[in-house]
């Protein structure tokens, strides 16, 4: 569940940033979000690839305690041209197969953003419910 | 004294679904190779042929990057906690 004002946060996020890509992290509980925490896209090409800042990661990773899968509920990037679903490159490098990716695309207005869970290369997209 | 190690993320999936273990080891790769001999498979995740990091894997020794310390033969104090963080990474 993505509360309506985080998903705003989200696009609000992914508009700052374009032609770049944005990203960032959900914190929560299971599969509540509650909170939206902007990520420093550290790639050299960022306007067509994100890599959330590693430090920054473990920052936020050491503050989950023991269990990481359960309180980093997901990974938000945007598609600043494209459309709202994973790329090709996305799922090469989809390295959290408990953690729901959200997507923003840009191409349209008003933006679209999708869920997914990206496992083993395989791409479900999931229902997401607003509150 | 064993290092804690955590495995945030895909990683966890290649220690038997532990996110957090011990192990021994004076170096990162001494410590990864520890956990390949538990988790056979373990060490080619995390290492390329040449013994390195490979570039979607990010070691932490407490909260220095094991990069800006030799890489995988960065020693790894007695105690010490180390994260083997999968990069989150993406694009179009």
């Amino acid at each position: 569940m993505l509360p309506r004002k985080l998903q705003d946060e989200i696009v609000a996020h992914a508009r700052e940033s374009a032609p770049k890509e944005c990203c960032g992290l959900l914190f929560g509980d299971g599969d509540v979000v509650d909170r939206v925490v902007r990520g420093r896209n550290v790639h050299p090409t960022p306007e067509t690839r994100y890599e959330i800042d590693p430090s920054q990661l473990r920052e936020a990773l050491v503050g989950t305690d023991d269990d990481p899968d359960r309180f980093l509920v997901g990974i938000y990037h945007s598609h600043p041209r494209t459309e709202p679903k994973p790329s090709a490159y996305d799922v090469a490098n989809a390295l959290w197969p408990e953690q729901v990716y959200i997507l923003t695309s840009l191409r349209f207005e008003p933006p679209e953003v999708f869920a997914y869970r990206i496992k083993n290369g395989v791409v479900t997209k999931i229902e997401m419910i607003e509150s | 004294m064993p290092v804690t190690v955590r495995l945030p993320g895909a990683l966890r999936d290649a220690a038997g679904g532990e996110t957090k273990l011990s192990a021994s080891g004076g170096t990162v790769r001494d410590v990864i190779a520890d956990i390949d001999r538990r988790h056979p498979g373990f060490a080619s995740r995390v290492l390329d042929d040449a013994g390195a990091l490979r570039s979607y894997v990010n070691v932490y020794i407490g909260d220095e990057d094991a990069r800006d310390r030799g890489g995988s033969g960065a020693a790894v104090p007695d105690g010490s906690e180390v994260m083997v963080i999968p990069a989150m990474a993406g694009g179009r």
